[in-house]
């Protein structure tokens, strides 16, 4: 049996203790082991960015690293960005907007919104499309999405 | 009592979006059962060979493994595979190889494990010893008398072929002024859903039956083809499908499924297996490449009177698709132009690629391609406009519905007038302008063109055309059940599926309106359940359906409910139904609002009061009804057949700059005006012309799968298979022209596959008309700027298809 490493790490502002096998990815871990299934996979090599999380703030793929990496950090995956009752204001203007279909990338996609957000409170279409390019939606051609991230950042409440 | 229209042409926000944005959804991957193992794949690396013998014993005996499946034990215990479309000759197909390997990435061997991990490593462990062959590739070479067989029990590696002749094509040919000739070729591609296959599947041995939770966009077809493969009735098979992260046409793979329920069945526990990125690119379908020839007759005022077309389609390595991209290809035909005649003859090949499957708009996307191409073509021969040629030759507003020569039947449309709008929304005018001046001083600018219909709603009759009349699979319909809850609430079942179009906000709007109900009020569960949901053959997402279909579905039930509500409300208010009024959650009496009852009250008495007397005969508010559309026809005797019917329509309209060092294509407009006729909520139509768009663009300047010349498929992952980024494509803008379709009950027409079909076209043309100072013609696809580097600076004319 491979050993297992022990590691403690606060996710969505929770402290989580938990032995895994150094093989396990983090999104591996907080998908089957946490039970966080809001974060996806698309295609566990780096580039779809459905698996897009925040470590320490800033955005990360999951599916890149191991869990072991966590060890110590500070994690944020979609469950700790607004609730039903609280929808963070992206999320507000992503469903004003249509910018979701099938809704597989979304939380991915919000997440590097937030970031690209709060890095650049006012940024062109240009921007906005460069900031999210590393990640894929196949389904909504990205107009919406666009148009969703100007809104928000338009009504300038998000943190 | 007529229905108002309260909810429907609204751009209402979707009722499935919180899930989605808080928790992420209820995807496949994300359920779970307790003890359920994963499952794993051994692979051919191989394109075509035959197993010498597979050694499978170190993986079973792995620590953690539980069960492990082989082609033997797949030919064992279930029986082949039928095509879609049953062939008259066809070859034997199981979930797993079985004797020989026909394609790279075909899985092998199938291994349960604890978790995914130890299946993988299991996987490692199996021998199995392969005698390579010479592959087949490409469709022409596998149509040669000595090519390697694919198949080698049906003699030959044609599947399907015929010859369609419609009209006098010989008399327009002899009465033309000019003839014009073109060859266009389509490349594999795939809409790649952001979710990859999966399935979960569950076997019960005292009563031999599965629960299968998985991706299937023909629930009702999928389920038989499950219970054929186990020899088991249907009623043995309980098919759950969550919705699914993306679909277009794509996860309609049972052969996926029967492997999975094997593994669970042998292993005596559940099996769950989630496609990785690199097996759905390898092998979870491609759209078919294709060759098409082209001979059209032409009057020199550029009028095009009738055009032959020959197309030979790559089927890959499967037969579940055999002939549907070359029959679906019937439906637009004619695409926007009065052609009096065509002649159409198709080949399925197989080769020893992956099999295809039904990428957004299956088949048409290639016949639109093929004939834009032609259209410009002809415009180019005769030095005309790319937008007069089509003015030209359009079918005008006032012939519709209009016949065309294929026997579809066109419902409505103002194509002019698309194109008009297309036009002035880009300046047309001014941009012609701007070209000449740019050409001047070398800048390569191009505005491209394509008009086109986009089909809503496949007959499934037209398979008759492969398997003939004995068929018994036909027409297009939906099933619909309403039920109006106790607390005045509805909820709607249908054979229909969740992939992300919204179809829950829009049944819920339709339905709102028929039962006098808030949006809000109406749920519709977007997890299809065989145990709950009816279904009829023809049920599930694809062809553009829902339009035309399911709402019909819906709306007969709720019309039912609807019935039924008013003869008890009636009864309970002592009133006349023909005097009541529906709204707001509340029954009336017409004229003395306030003498009146809530649905809730009445609903709740339906189902609690079983001792009062029952005015519409039974207790209960719940209704069913199976919907088919009487349009749907049987071939006739000249092979005519309406193969679609609905005729939503688009103009799209793209201006793309080409630098003339790099070749690097910048989009710098897109524009597209679309007809899907009445729009039950535009912020949803509004999505999906975006996103099909999307898809057609990154087909034409993106993505293919290219194998090498042993069939190894060289583009395995998204570092290879590029899909566009936010930053790689265009915003698109553009507007709708509303031509409600006189044949649907809302005046509704399909909208979800178009931008798919059309926008190939439109960066083809636009790209060539940036080029017309280089000569060079645009006959294939992707258009990448290596490939036009290498075209140019190797003087060659013709931008084709490479080997
Ligand atoms: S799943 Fe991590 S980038 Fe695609
Ligand atoms: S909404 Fe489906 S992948 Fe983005």
């Amino acid at each position: 049996m491979t050993e297992m490493i022990s590691i403690t790490l606060r996710v969505n502002g929770s402290e989580r203790t938990a032995a895994v096998e150094p093989r396990r990815s983090l999104v591996d871990f907080l998908r089957h082991d946490l039970g966080l299934v809001g974060t996806h996979v698309g295609c566990e090599h780096g580039v779809c960015g459905a698996c897009t999380v925040m470590l320490d703030g800033r955005t990360v793929r999951s599916c890149l690293l191991f869990a072991a990496q966590a060890d110590g950090s500070e994690v944020t995956t979609i469950e700790g960005i607004g609730t039903d009752e609280a929808l963070h204001p992206l999320q507000v203007a992503f469903q004003q907007h249509h910018a979701l279909q099938c809704g597989f990338c979304t939380p991915g996609m919000i997440l590097a919104a937030l970031e690209l957000l709060r890095d650049n409170a006012d940024p062109s279409d240009e921007e906005i499309r460069v900031g999210l390019s590393g990640n894929l939606c196949m389904c909504t051609g990205y107009v919406n999405i666009v148009r969703a991230v100007r809104a928000a950042a338009r009504d300038g409440n998000v943190r | 009592m007529s229905t108002q229209a309260k909810w429907v042409g609204q751009a209402l926000e979707r009722a499935e979006d919180r899930t989605l944005l808080t928790t992420g959804g209820h995807f496949i991957d994300d359920l779970t059962l307790p003890g359920v193992a994963h499952a794993a794949y051994v692979r051919s690396p191989h394109a075509r060979a035959k197993i010498r013998h597979i050694d499978a014993s170190r993986a079973l005996d792995h620590p953690g493994v539980y069960a492990v499946v082989t082609g033997e034990a797949v030919a064992q215990f279930t029986r082949p595979q039928r095509g879609r479309v049953p062939l008259p000759n066809s070859p034997r197909v199981y979930a797993v190889a079985y004797e020989q390997v026909r394609y790279v990435g075909e899985p092998v061997v199938g291994i349960a494990a604890v978790d995914r991990a130890t299946a993988e490593d299991a996987a490692e462990l199996v021998q199995v010893e392969y005698e390579p062959l010479p592959p087949v590739l490409d469709p022409e070479e596998a149509l040669k008398p000595d090519a390697p067989l694919v198949f080698e029990e049906i003699g030959s590696n044609v599947l399907w072929h015929d010859t369609f002749p419609y009209g006098d094509v010989e008399a327009a040919f002899a009465n033309a002024d000019l003839v014009v000739n073109e060859r266009v070729t389509i490349h594999r591609y795939s809409s790649t859903p952001l979710e990859t296959f999966g399935v979960m599947a569950r076997y019960e041995p005292a009563t031999h039956s599965f629960t299968i939770w998985g991706h299937t966009q023909q629930p009702a077809q999928d389920l038989h083809v499950l219970a054929a493969a186990f020899g088991v009735s249907p009623g043995q098979i309980r098919l759950i499908i969550p919705p699914m992260g993306g679909s277009f046409g794509n996860k309609v793979r049972p052969l996926f499924i029967i492997a999975a329920a094997l593994l669970a069945r042998k292993a005596g526990r559940p099996v769950k297996w989630i496609e990785d990125r690199r097996e759905s690119l390898l092998a979870l379908g491609h759209a078919a490449d294709g060759i098409m020839d082209m001979s059209a007759a032409v009057k020199a005022d550029g009028r095009v009177l009738a055009i032959k077309f020959r197309n030979i389609e790559n089927e890959g390595a499967g037969i579940d698709f055999a002939g549907r991209h070359n029959l679906l290809m019937l439906s637009n035909i004619a695409n926007c132009y009065r052609l009096g005649a065509i002649s159409y003859e198709g080949y399925s090949v197989v080769t020893n690629r992956c099999p295809v499957v039904a990428n957004r708009g299956i088949g048409k996307p290639f016949m639109c391609f093929a004939v834009e191409r032609m259209i410009d073509a002809v415009a180019r021969t005769l030095n005309l406009d790319r937008a007069e040629i089509r003015y030209r030759n359009f079918i005008q507003p006032e012939a519709f519905p209009y016949d065309t020569p294929s026997g579809q039947t066109y419902d409505s449309g103002n194509y002019p007038e698309m194109l008009r709008k297309a036009l002035a929304l880009v300046d047309y005018d001014s941009l012609r302008r701007e070209q000449a001046k740019g050409r001047e001083e070398g800048r390569l600018l191009g505005i491209g063109i394509a008009t086109a219909v986009e089909p809503g709603g496949s007959n499934l009759a037209y398979g008759m055309l492969i398997s003939g009349p004995s068929q018994l699979l036909s027409g297009q319909g939906e099933a619909a059940r309403v039920r109006l809850e106790t607390d005045g609430t509805a909820t709607v079942f249908t054979g229909g599926l969740d992939s992300g179009q919204g179809h829950a906000t829009a049944l819920a709007q339709i339905v709102a309106d028929e039962l006098g109900l808030n949006v809000k009020q109406v749920r519709v569960p977007t997890t299809f359940d065989s145990a709950s949901h009816p279904y009829v053959m023809t049920s599930g997402v694809y062809s553009n359906k829902f339009h035309g279909h399911d709402t019909v579905a819906a709306i007969g039930a709720a019309r039912k409910v609807r019935e039924k509500l008013l003869q008890r409300a009636a009864a309970q208010l002592e009133a006349n139904v023909a005097d009541l009024e529906l709204n707001d959650g509340r029954i009336f009496i017409r004229g003395a609002p306030q003498k009146g009852i809530t649905i809730a009250q009445v609903a709740s008495r339906a189902y609690w009061s079983l001792a009062d007397e029952q005015p519409d005969g039974e207790p209960g508010l719940e209704a069913l009804y199976y919907y088919s559309n009487p349009l749907a026809n049987r071939p006739d005797d000249k092979k005519r057949v309406r193969v679609q019917l609905g005729f939503a329509s688009a103009a799209h309209v793209a201006v793309v700059e080409v630098d003339p060092e790099t070749f690097e294509i910048k989009i710098l407009r897109y524009v597209v005006i679309h007809d899907c006729g009445r729009q039950i909520n535009p912020g949803i139509v509004e999505g999906q012309v975006h996103g099909a768009t999307a898809h057609g663009i990154a087909a034409a300047l993106f993505e293919e799968f290219t194998y090498d010349e042993n069939g190894q498929l060289l583009t395995t992952s998204f570092m290879d298979y590029l899909k566009p980024t936010a930053a790689d494509l265009p915003d698109i803008e553009g507007d709708r022209l509303e031509t409600p379709s006189p044949l649907t009950l809302l005046g509704t027409k399909g909208v979800g596959e178009g931008g798919a079909v059309v926008a190939p076209a439109a960066i083809a043309s636009a790209v060539e008309d940036a080029l017309l100072p280089l000569g060079i013609h645009i006959a294939a696809l992707p258009i990448t700027p290596s490939r036009l580097f290498e075209a140019v600076s190797s003087g060659m004319k013709l931008y084709e298809k490479r080997k």
